[in-house]
């Protein structure tokens, strides 16, 4: 096991992995209590699935498919959320139809540009080919999670608590959802490249969820979830490389495991006060 | 003339084609109590929400300065993990919460929630307060803020019973120690005959507005409504302390 740990510090092509691992675990887990506390977990699950379609799309006509998959995110994000407020329809609703529209789009266009090959990498992610460009695209987007927690935060917990309390005090909901959702629809697609399309809403939603269960303030929470994103992030990928297992699948097994140990807890800890 | 801190001109309010609220106008000057009185389904809270911007609505709606709000209730996620201290110091520092609070910040709650007594709960969890203690913390947060127009949607309707009077006067005393204008809600006629300079009677259109000794007489409240209703004193033992419309419902 020592000898695995030592070759993410000592081969440069597996530094490059922990680095990106490491970037890809700041910004999900910076990012998770704004995606749990302000109920948006169904919405990056959508932003996800909506990736292949842009990663078929630059294949077709010969775009690089990073670019355009970040644009699928965020165009698909977009319209989402303004067809929440034209519509009137409610957002799981919106959610339902997006996702399951925007990823038969995707496998069909992705079928049209290379007949299924590599469609797996895409589900469920490519950790071990993460590259400096990979690393560059995760850097940037922990960077500019961390930035907008640290300027938006507090409007987004008010809002979290009661939009209409937050309005009051002249906060605009619209304005705080377009930039959760623009920032979501980069961060994810950013992540999808690492740990696949199918399993990257587990990093958004169960650090934060495992963490809520035993925090006792919003700056707990923050913290625990920024503590179990980095933790299960590098965690998966070491036990990944030790058992063999392909390290995305690890990294959300880790994650999950923490969120049954902080129920396990908050049982335990709502038992002894009955007691 | 000082200009008023709220001014509201022929605001209507529809939503899916009916009209909750027509032609209402009416302003509030510097430091006026005001009553908002009507029975159930007269657009007394759908009005508030026009003003506080949560509504659309037809005509115009002025206000100068920063608003304070109290609702009726508020709902919320009781599991997010948030201290009372962490509630009220997200609008009171730049900094995020969740990096730490400043220790000016860190006083000024404490201040904020000893002026209504509840000094004790600085620590507590948001999600694990009373209805009463969470009123008051609603209100410490609406008092606390520089806020120079306070709008009260009954905020009296999750304390209970006993606490209602007094917490009644505990709005009238530091309302008028803040020295802002208010909009307080009410069904409640004694609520209203108490403490505001003055009432506005809304039965989806404004059907009186004036002083509280002036309006509040019998051919008016029967008119707002509907007949068999009075004003009665929060402090004598009567029958029923209330006067209610008369689709009210106990704890709405």
């Amino acid at each position: 096991m020592i000898e695995i740990i030592a070759r993410y510090f000592t081969v440069d092509w597996q530094a490059v992995i922990l680095a990106a691992v490491l970037c890809l675990s700041l910004a999900a887990g910076s990012l998770s209590t704004l995606v749990v506390s302000n109920r948006m977990s169904f919405f990056s699950d959508a932003i996800a699935h909506s990736t292949l379609s842009g990663v078929a799309l630059g294949l077709l006509i010969g775009v690089d498919p990073i670019a355009t998959m970040i644009a699928a995110g965020v165009v698909v994000a977009l319209l989402i959320a303004a067809m929440r407020q034209r519509s009137g329809l409610s957002l799981d609703t919106l959610l339902g139809v997006a996702l399951a529209g925007s990823l038969a789009v995707g496998v069909i266009l992705y079928h049209r540009a290379q007949g299924y090959s590599d469609l797996h990498a895409y589900l469920f992610g490519r950790v071990t080919f993460l590259d400096t460009t990979d690393l560059a695209a995760l850097a940037a987007a922990a960077g500019l999670s961390l930035v907008l927690v640290g300027l938006y935060s507090n409007p987004f917990a008010l809002l979290a608590v009661s939009r209409p309390l937050a309005q009051a005090r002249g906060i605009r909901p619209a304005r705080y959802d377009f930039i959760l959702i623009v920032l979501l629809g980069l961060v994810v697609s950013v992540c999808v490249r690492a740990v696949g399309l199918l399993l990257v809403n587990a990093l958004m939603v169960v650090p934060a969820a495992a963490s809520k269960n035993v925090a006792r303030s919003y700056r707990g929470m923050f913290w625990g979830a920024l503590c179990v994103s980095v933790t299960s992030c590098v965690a998966g990928l070491v036990l990944g490389d030790y058992f063999s297992v392909p390290p995305a699948p690890g990294i959300v097994v880790v994650a999950v495991l923490f969120f049954v140990a902080s129920l396990l807890f908050r049982r335990g800890t709502a038992l002894a006060l009955d007691a | 003339m000082t200009a008023p801190v709220l001014s509201v001109e022929n605001v209507s309010v529809e939503i899916g084609g009916r009209a909750l609220v027509e032609h209402v106008s009416f302003s509030l000057g510097p430091g006026e109590f005001a009553a908002l009185i009507g029975p159930n389904g007269a657009g007394k809270t759908t009005l508030l929400k026009a003003i506080l911007g949560q509504l659309p609505f037809r005509g115009s709606i002025r206000v100068n300065g920063r608003m304070g709000y109290v609702p009726q209730r508020l709902n919320f996620d009781r599991t997010l993990p948030m201290t009372v201290l962490e509630f009220l110091a997200l609008t009171l520092q730049r900094r995020p919460v969740a990096f730490g609070i400043a220790t000016r910040v860190r006083k000024s709650v404490s201040a904020m929630l000893e002026r209504v007594g509840a000094g004790a709960l600085l620590h507590k969890s948001l999600g694990g307060l009373s209805g009463g203690e969470l009123q008051r913390v609603l209100l410490a947060a609406a008092l606390g803020e520089g806020a120079q127009l306070l709008l009260l949607d009954e905020p009296a309707a999750g304390v209970d019973i006993e606490g209602e009077a007094a917490f009644n006067d505990l709005i009238l005393h530091e309302v008028r120690a803040h020295g802002a204008a208010a909009i307080l809600v009410s069904h409640d006629l004694s609520v209203v005959a108490d403490i505001s300079d003055r009432v506005l009677c809304l039965n989806r259109v404004l059907m009186c507005e004036g002083k509280a000794g002036d309006l509040l007489t019998a051919e008016t409240i029967a008119r707002v409504f509907g007949s068999g209703k009075a004003v009665y004193d929060h402090h004598r033992p009567v029958p029923h302390t209330h006067a209610h419309g008369p689709d009210h419902h106990h704890g709405h």
